[in-house]
């Protein structure tokens, strides 16, 4: 790890290492290093890579490793099945039914989301008392807790209550509706939830990203001529460009991992019809101790997102 | 003088805050009514304001311990984020040494991490460390993953920290550790407070980690708290929506306070007011 | 043909007034130069022609035409900014031609446009690349470019050349002036830089706190300052501006003389004093001076004088050139 070349033959003059022992550099830099590393090696690193170890087996998480042996029956905790939960998983309706849930939740981000921010950054960037309180307010969501949020919808999407109540009566039907409890309904409402949830944060960052537009650009802008949808369409938005690609970088990678707004308004139900992939894994790995399938479910999640990221980083980000 | 551009965009800027406050209102007042008003008028005024409700969880020993139990675990994820990570940070910003980029872009992994993706596995490492059921099953993973972004902050701030002062300081007999301590840490507030409020936040309302991490009722943090208050009182919105209000008030104003930071962490710029 | 005429002219941010009541006429195919202390208005005056800021009182007309409420596009005028602000994702032909792309213009007239301002300001070579990638004075050629191509009866600019080093404004400048001489265009221009005021201007503007104190030509303002604040405005080293005993003896509030018109003598003169300081410059002596009777004075004297500190010297306003500015407003050259 740190340079070695230096120690082995008496060099010329002082090399690089003997400077950075007497300067106090190596000291420092063997004490402030390692506690980082170890941590996120333990906590991130290892267990990603015990996932791909652990997700041609069946186990259910009782001993250390799955190919332990085990003294008391004589044979290894763990059985190894190849590639079958990888196959079990791409064959399970419901897995299917969280992927494609999940590819709707990024679909929405970026779609519906985005453009919404997007408008609603261009109303209210400017400084003003008035804006700086739409954008508290806007912002609001973005920072409660989803489980509080997953709390508070299902209230409102409660049948014997709230708006769900209001409209049902509205339109006269004896019957409560219940959408959360319906299959067509469920995913939806949880889409709309997202979107009300972390739009004033794609905003935040199209804000921060228009208040560094140069005023006088957009005054020169005027000035050739620009009326107010075409200095959006072909200087702020070209300008923003660097901002857009963040934030369409997090509805990604966010979208991968949506589960605490699930659990309080489906819990992934009725009959799986609304788990993203990660209520899926949590579901179908940890409620049941399914540690290999639930393995091989994270070994997915995991190649979807590192891939999107890379490819990503490579590709559209490039150069920023 | 006013134009109808104006008008309209108020408009719709109310319309899209009404659809924010009204569920949120709906839910603080709903703490005050009765399980009956609560069907006639869910998103009324209150006919008749009823405090037991918010009296009762406010006398609740368990709801304070569900927050204390948070506060605890974000408090020490913040500190030891912000030590860790500007510590590492540091290292990679002053000194050059062999492997020093393969490391950083090593931790930089975690920047592109699904972090759900190896929650079993992690499950079992806590498990396995005898740490599970404790705050620091659910502290330590957090560090792991806010780790990666704060070290790219803090380099990021550190390398534009002049050298000069360094230098002088070097001059003066004063080394490295020291220097970390008594300079370059103190003049980072901006960055310490960025970093701390977005680690807090975070934490703060994590509930996949906890959901995994603890068992035992007593450690609860607040989200596993209501999501098991909902179970219980299932019949009872009012109390759902009065413990959520309760529990959502002082981190909402909190994090309103702190929003350009929260912010600023994101964008990895500041945002003027 | 393009005539800017500003009449009765007020601002107001809010219930600020920054500028109070202001008129002025400025000549078709002139170039006039704004100047006066930083936040004085000079560039809210300017956007106000521009229409980038919308007037609280009085009327702008450009060419016989009333423009105050006008739209900025629609005034026939183009303006430099102090930041160039060119649009940074476009290349330098875009950049020039995105007002004839507005404006709808076919294809081919824009190329040729372009390429005829890029000919004017020697940018050929640099049409396609992107404003980063340009040094500060071709930036700012590309800021004029884009104003040339849309060929503006007015011309706005404010403070151009404040970004660049002393060597590129100076030769920015000549620049400027020949484009004036060229394009025969009314020209309104904003600067810090007495030197850029006195060397381009046909009518100098000089303001404080929104309201215009004196306008004229540049030798004009410096021969004759309508008030202390003016000389003391126009003129490097500062007039001295005497207040006391020298003013009140002759029935005047301040007594003003400028640096170069004071004579220096060993043998006598009108007032006596001491040497505090001198800087050398070979062409010019600065001396500052503390005279008896009169304060701090400066003095300047052509060539290399070897006067030191502490040395003693006499000195002799020169006739003719004193300026006695009196209470009632009126000033006595003497
Ligand atoms: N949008 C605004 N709101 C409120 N006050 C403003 C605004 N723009 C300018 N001012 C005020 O108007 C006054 C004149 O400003 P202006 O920019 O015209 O000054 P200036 O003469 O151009 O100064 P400088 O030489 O520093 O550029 C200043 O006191 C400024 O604070
Ligand atoms: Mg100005």
């Amino acid at each position: 790890m740190l340079v070695s070349e230096g120690v082995a033959a008496a060099p010329p003059r002082e090399s690089a290492f003997q400077r950075m022992m007497a300067n106090g550099q190596l000291k420092m830099v063997l004490i402030f290093v390692p506690p980082a590393i170890l941590i996120f090696t333990v906590f991130v690193i290892l267990p990603m890579i015990q996932a791909g170890l652990f997700s041609p087996y069946k186990w259910s998480g009782y001993g250390p490793v799955p190919w332990a042996l085990n003294e008391d029956t004589g044979r290894t905790f763990g059985r190894w099945i190849g590639t079958t939960n990888f196959e079990r998983m791409m064959s399970h309706s419901a897995f299917k039914q969280s992927l494609v849930n999940t590819l709707l939740v990024i679909g929405v981000s970026i779609a519906i989301q985005l453009p919404l921010a997007m408008t609603l950054a261009l109303m209210i960037y400017r400084s003003s008392r008035i804006n700086t309180v739409f954008r508290l307010i806007f912002f609001l969501p973005y920072v409660m807790a989803e489980v509080a949020t997953g709390l508070i919808f299902s209230f409102v999407l409660d049948g014997n209550y709230g708006l769900s109540r209001s409209f049902a009566d509205l339109m006269g039907w004896e019957k409560a509706f219940f959408p959360l409890a319906e299959k067509p309904w469920a995913f939806y409402c949880i889409l709309g939830v997202i979107v009300w949830k972390y739009f004033g944060f794609h905003m935040m960052i199209f804000i921060a990203g228009l208040q560094s537009i140069s005023s006088e650009v957009l005054e020169a802008a005027k000035i050739d001529g620009a009326k107010t949808l075409q200095s959006v369409f072909l200087i702020k938005l070209p300008l923003l460009w660097p901002s857009i690609t963040i934030s369409v970088f997090y509805a990604v990678l966010g979208g991968l991992q949506v589960f605490d707004l699930v659990m309080p308004m489906t819990a992934g139900g009725p009959s799986n019809s609304s788990h993203t992939l990660v209520s899926y894994l949590y579901n179908f790995g940890f409620i049941r101790l399914n540690i290999g399938f639930g393995s091989a479910v994270g070994v997915f999640l995991f190649v979807v997102g590192v891939a999107f990221a890379f490819l990503y980083r490579n590709t559209v980000q490039r150069g920023q | 003088m006013i134009s109808w551009k104006e008008v309209g965009r108020i408009a719709t800027l109310l319309f899209v805050s009404s659809l924010i406050l009204i569920p949120l209102s709906a839910t603080v007042l709903g703490g005050f009514k009765t399980t009956g008003e609560m069907r006639v008028s869910p998103f009324g005024w209150p006919r008749e304001w009823i405090t037991e409700v918010y009296v009762e969880i406010l006398r609740d020993p368990q709801f304070w311990t569900y927050l204390w139990n948070s506060l605890v675990i974000s408090l020490l994820t913040v500190f030891l984020t912000l030590i860790l990570g500007s510590m590492a940070a540091y290292a990679f910003a002053q000194a050059k040494f062999f492997g020093a980029n393969f490391l950083y872009s090593y931790l930089l992994l975690g920047l592109m991490f699904p972090f759900a993706a190896a929650i079993l596995p992690l499950f079992l490492t806590v498990r396995d460390m005898g740490i599970l059921d404790t705050p620091w099953g659910v502290i330590l993973p957090q560090v792991a993953f806010g780790l990666a972004f704060s070290i790219m902050f803090f380099r990021t701030f550190f390398k534009q920290m002049p050298d000069e002062l360094f230098e002088a300081a070097r001059v003066d007999g004063c080394g490295y550790i020291r220097f970390f301590f008594l300079f370059t840490l103190p003049l980072s507030t901006p960055i310490l407070a960025t970093i701390a409020t977005f680690v807090f936040v975070q934490s703060w309302n994590n509930y996949l980690l906890p959901l995994i991490m603890l068992n035992d009722r007593d450690g609860y943090t607040w989200t596993l708290g209501a999501m098991d208050y909902r179970g219980e009182y299932s019949w009872a919105w009012n109390r759902t929506l009065a413990f959520v209000s309760a529990t959502l008030a002082p981190a909402v104003v909190f994090f309103l306070a702190a929003q350009k930071y929260i912010v600023a962490g994101l964008t990895g710029g500041a945002v003027k007011g | 043909m393009a005539e800017v005429i500003l009449n009765n002219v007020q601002k107001r941010f809010g219930s600020v007034e920054v500028i109070p009541d202001l008129s002025l006429r400025i000549a078709d195919g002139s170039f006039t130069v704004l100047v006066g202390p930083s936040g004085c208005g000079k560039s809210t005056l300017l956007r106000m022609i521009a229409g980038l800021e919308d007037v609280s009182g009085g009327q702008v007309t450009i060419g016989g035409e009333d423009v105050t409420g006008a739209e900025p596009d629609k005034r026939g005028i183009a303006m430099v900014f102090q930041s160039y602000a060119l649009y940074p994702h476009m290349t330098v032909r875009q950049n020039i031609g995105f007002a004839l792309r507005l404006a709808k213009r076919p294809k081919q007239e824009i190329k040729e446009r372009v390429e005829e301002a890029a000919e004017i300001l020697k940018l050929g070579p640099l049409l396609d690349r992107k404003p980063r990638q340009l040094s500060g004075g071709q930036r700012q050629r590309v800021a004029i470019g884009r104003a040339i191509v849309r060929n503006p009866k007015v011309f706005l600019f404010d403070e151009p050349l404040s970004n660049l080093d002393a060597a590129l404004r100076t030769q920015m400048r000549v620049e400027l002036a020949e484009l004036h001489a060229k394009l025969g265009a009314t020209m309104i221009y904003v600067t810090h830089d007495q030197v850029e005021a006195m060397t381009m201007a046909d009518q100098i503007v000089i303001m404080k706190s929104g309201v215009i104190q004196q306008s004229g030509q540049p030798m004009d303002l410096y021969k004759r300052p309508g008030n202390p604040f003016v000389a003391g405005f126009i003129g490097s080293p500062k007039m001295n501006l005497l207040e006391g005993r020298v003013a009140k003896d002759r029935e005047a509030i301040v007594f003003g003389v400028r640096p170069e018109h004071i004579k220096v003598s060993d043998e006598g003169g009108e007032w006596r004093g001491v040497v505090r300081h001198a800087e050398h410059l070979g062409s010019d002596t600065v001396v500052y001076v503390d005279a008896e009777k009169v304060g701090a004075l400066t003095v300047r004297l052509t060539g290399e004088v070897p006067l030191r500190a502490g040395s003693p010297v006499w000195m002799t306003p020169e006739s003719g050139n004193v300026h006695l500015f009196r209470a009632d407003g009126s000033v006595e050259r003497v």
